[in-house]
Formats: structure tokens, C-alpha cells, sequence
């Protein structure tokens, strides 16, 4: 293998990592805020998940990652590593400001604006983008009602329930559960990802066929740097997750996983790259939602939302610009 | 009509926007729309129960 494709595997694993630091949060953030976990065991109990998640879920989200975005011709070591330089960029930038965005959107548009860099608007695949972009719309919106039902569906098992201590308890534990099958959701769509960007690079180069299923040290490595990621942990977007966007009780924290983790497997067992982030966040407005709209601090959630309005086209942008000076170099 | 009804109403107005460019995923789009048509009634029957009270 050539020393410039080498080279840019390792850029996908760290921006693997990075994903897993940016996104630690997400899996984390309400088994911390509800003092389920100490933040040092809550990575740990993340991390494992996110890696266990390779014996679990197939290569669906990585072949729609690989194929569905850009047109394979267009693909090279130059357009795949100014794609991952747009992501990672994007990520550290947002992680800056404490933002709750996407790594998922980001390396879509990376890879988008790299290849539009190359030969055009042409080479975008209108139908892959279009299964995205309906699914950055719709997942919050299931993560959102299903944390919501969830939350309603505990109030009505539990409200003669006098003993609350208890029942605190009681869910304290269920949120180790539900943390555990969140960062198992996690690891299966955000892992997958980089696995995608990795096949790419390699049928682009030549080392596979372009019907190639994803080979397993690439399924090993890229499971691996996002548990590292993951146990290096991102507490800026802990606070913003686990207590600005709305107060979570241990019932509330087992609601938004929960709802979270079912809308991650549905969407990993369909090929369908979601955004972790917009699940949670979700998920967790739902069960704000469901005592009253305002448990929810709409101001937080509104400037997450033009974070996630914004991801695409800042990836974009700064992957189209790395694209131009790598040419220009080359 | 309360917030949240109308909250819940405009999310399920968006899903059913999707529904002519969902494609295979129409379904989706569809029966996410129809959950929160229900919970737009059941929040306003809520809100209006409480009112009574």
C-alpha cells in the first residue's frame, strides 16, 4: 500500500477519534447529569459499547457513506482527505463553542465539497444526498417522539408509586442499560462512517473492487479509534447536553437513550447515516416536552439548530478550499 | 390551541411536507407525521382538561 493512501486511513481514524471525543457527550451526557456514572467510568462504560457495536450491526451506513454521495470516478486520495480535513476542521470548530453538531453532516459535506472541488455540482449523487438530508429532518423528529412516549408511558406505569427515592434508584440502574444500547448505536452508525470513507479511499486507489464489502481490519481499527475517542471524552458538550437544554432525572435520562438508541438501530440496520447528535438532542427535548414546552430551554436548542443548519455547507466550504490548495500543491 | 399542540402540529405539517420527496422512505415520513397528529390531540385535550380543572 502507497504511503499516500496510508497516510490518509490514519486522517480517517483520527477524525474517527475525533468523533468519538466531539460525540462522547451524546452517550454520556445524561447518565452524568443525573450522577448515574462519575464522568471517568461513564467514557470507560461508553467506549466499550461504542467498540462491542462491530459484533452487532452490519456495513450498510459505510457502503451509503462509500458510494451514495459522490460518484466513485470522482473519488481520490486528494478529494477524500480534503473531505476528512473539512469534517475534522468543522468538528474541532464547533467543539470550540460548544456546539452539538454533527460529525456525520460534517464529513458529508467535506466529501461533498471536495468532489465539487474537483469536477462540479455533476458529480453529487442527488438520490444518496436526498436519503440524508430526509433523515437530518425526520431523526430528531422520531428521537424526539419517542422520548416523548417514553417519558408519558413511565409517568402513568409509576405515578402511584410513592417510594421516589426508590424508583430513583430503581432507574439509575436502567440508565446503565440505556446508556450502554445508546453508545452500541452510536459505535454501529458514527464507526461505520469512517469504515465508508476508508473503502472509498481504498477502491479509489485500487486496493478494492468497487463492489468490495468492508474488510474486518478496517471494521477492527475504525471501532477502535472511535472507543479511543470516546475515552478521551468532550465535557464542554456534556454541560450543553446533560443540563442546559433541559433538567433530566434518571426516568428521563433511561426515556431519551432509550429513544435514541431504537431510532440509531432502526437507522443502522437500513443504511441510513444519521447524526447521533440530533437523535439525543432529540430525544432529550422530548422529555422536556412531555412535563411542559417550557422544561425546554428553546434558546440552547435553537442555537444547536443553526449549528446543524450550518454543518454541511461550513464542511463544505472548508473542504473545497483544502481541495484547491492540495491540487494546487500536487 | 396550547404551545405544545401547535408545536407538535407544525412537526407533523413538516413530516408530511417530506412525504412526496421521501421515495422509498415515504412510509417513514408518513407515520411520523400521523404520531404527531395524535399527540397534537392528546396535548390538547390535556391542555383543555387541565383548563376545566
Amino acid at each position: 500500500m502507497q504511503a499516500p493512501v496510508v497516510f490518509v486511513i490514519a486522517v480517517a481514524l483520527a477524525f474517527d477519534f475525533v468523533n468519538g471525543f466531539h460525540d462522547a457527550a451524546n452517550s454520556i451526557a445524561t447518565v452524568v447529569s443525573t450522577r448515574v456514572l462519575s464522568p471517568r467510568i461513564a467514557v470507560i462504560w461508553a467506549a466499550f459499547f461504542n467498540f462491542a457495536a462491530f459484533l452487532v450491526f452490519g456495513d450498510e451506513v459505510a457502503s451509503t457513506i462509500a458510494k451514495d454521495v459522490v460518484l466513485q470516478n470522482v473519488l481520490s486520495i486528494g478529494v477524500v482527505f480534503a473531505g476528512l480535513v473539512g469534517a475534522i476542521l468543522w468538528d474541532l470548530i464547533t467543539f470550540w463553542f460548544g456546539l452539538p453538531t454533527s460529525s456525520s453532516h460534517a464529513l458529508v459535506g467535506g466529501m461533498a465539497g471536495a468532489a465539487v472541488a474537483k469536477a462540479g455540482f455533476g458529480v453529487l449523487i442527488g438520490e444518496g444526498l436526498r436519503k440524508i438530508g430526509i433523515f437530518i429532518i425526520l431523526s430528531p423528529l422520531v428521537g424526539l417522539a419517542i422520548g416523548l412516549l417514553l417519558t408519558v408511558a413511565i409517568f402513568w406505569a409509576f405515578h402511584r408509586y410513592r417510594s421516589i427515592e426508590r424508583l430513583n434508584r430503581g432507574f439509575r440502574t436502567g440508565q446503565l442499560a440505556s446508556a450502554a444500547a445508546f453508545s452500541l448505536g452510536h459505535g454501529a452508525n458514527d464507526a461505520q462512517k469512517t469504515m465508508g470513507v476508508i473503502l472509498a479511499l481504498l477502491i479509489a486507489s485500487g486496493h478494492a473492487a468497487s463492489d468490495a464489502s468492508t474488510p474486518l481490519w478496517v471494521v477492527l481499527s475504525a471501532h477502535t479509534a472511535i472507543g479511543l475517542g470516546t475515552l478521551t471524552g468532550g465535557w464542554r458538550i456534556v454541560k450543553t447536553m446533560g443540563s442546559k437544554i433541559t433538567r433530566l432525572q434518571p426516568a428521563g435520562g433511561v426515556a431519551a437513550e432509550s429513544g435514541a438508541a431504537l431510532t440509531l438501530f432502526a437507522t443502522s440496520a437500513s443504511g441510513i447515516p444519521v447524526s447521533t447528535t440530533h437523535t439525543i438532542t432529540g430525544a432529550i427535548v422530548g422529555v422536556g416536552a412531555a412535563r411542559r414546552l417550557s422544561a425546554v430551554r428553546w434558546g440552547v436548542a435553537g442555537r444547536v439548530v443553526w449549528a446543524w443548519i450550518l454543518t454541511i455547507p461550513g464542511a463544505f466550504v472548508i473542504a473545497w478550499s483544502t481541495f484547491l490548495v492540495v491540487d494546487a500543491l500536487s | 390551541m396550547d404551545h405544545r399542540a401547535a408545536f407538535f402540529l407544525a412537526a407533523a405539517i413538516v413530516c408530511f411536507l417530506l412525504v412526496p420527496v421521501s421515495n422509498g422512505y415515504a412510509w417513514v415520513s408518513a407515520g411520523v407525521g400521523s404520531v404527531y397528529v395524535l399527540l397534537a390531540l392528546a396535548s390538547w385535550l390535556d391542555a383543555r382538561s387541565q383548563r376545566r380543572i
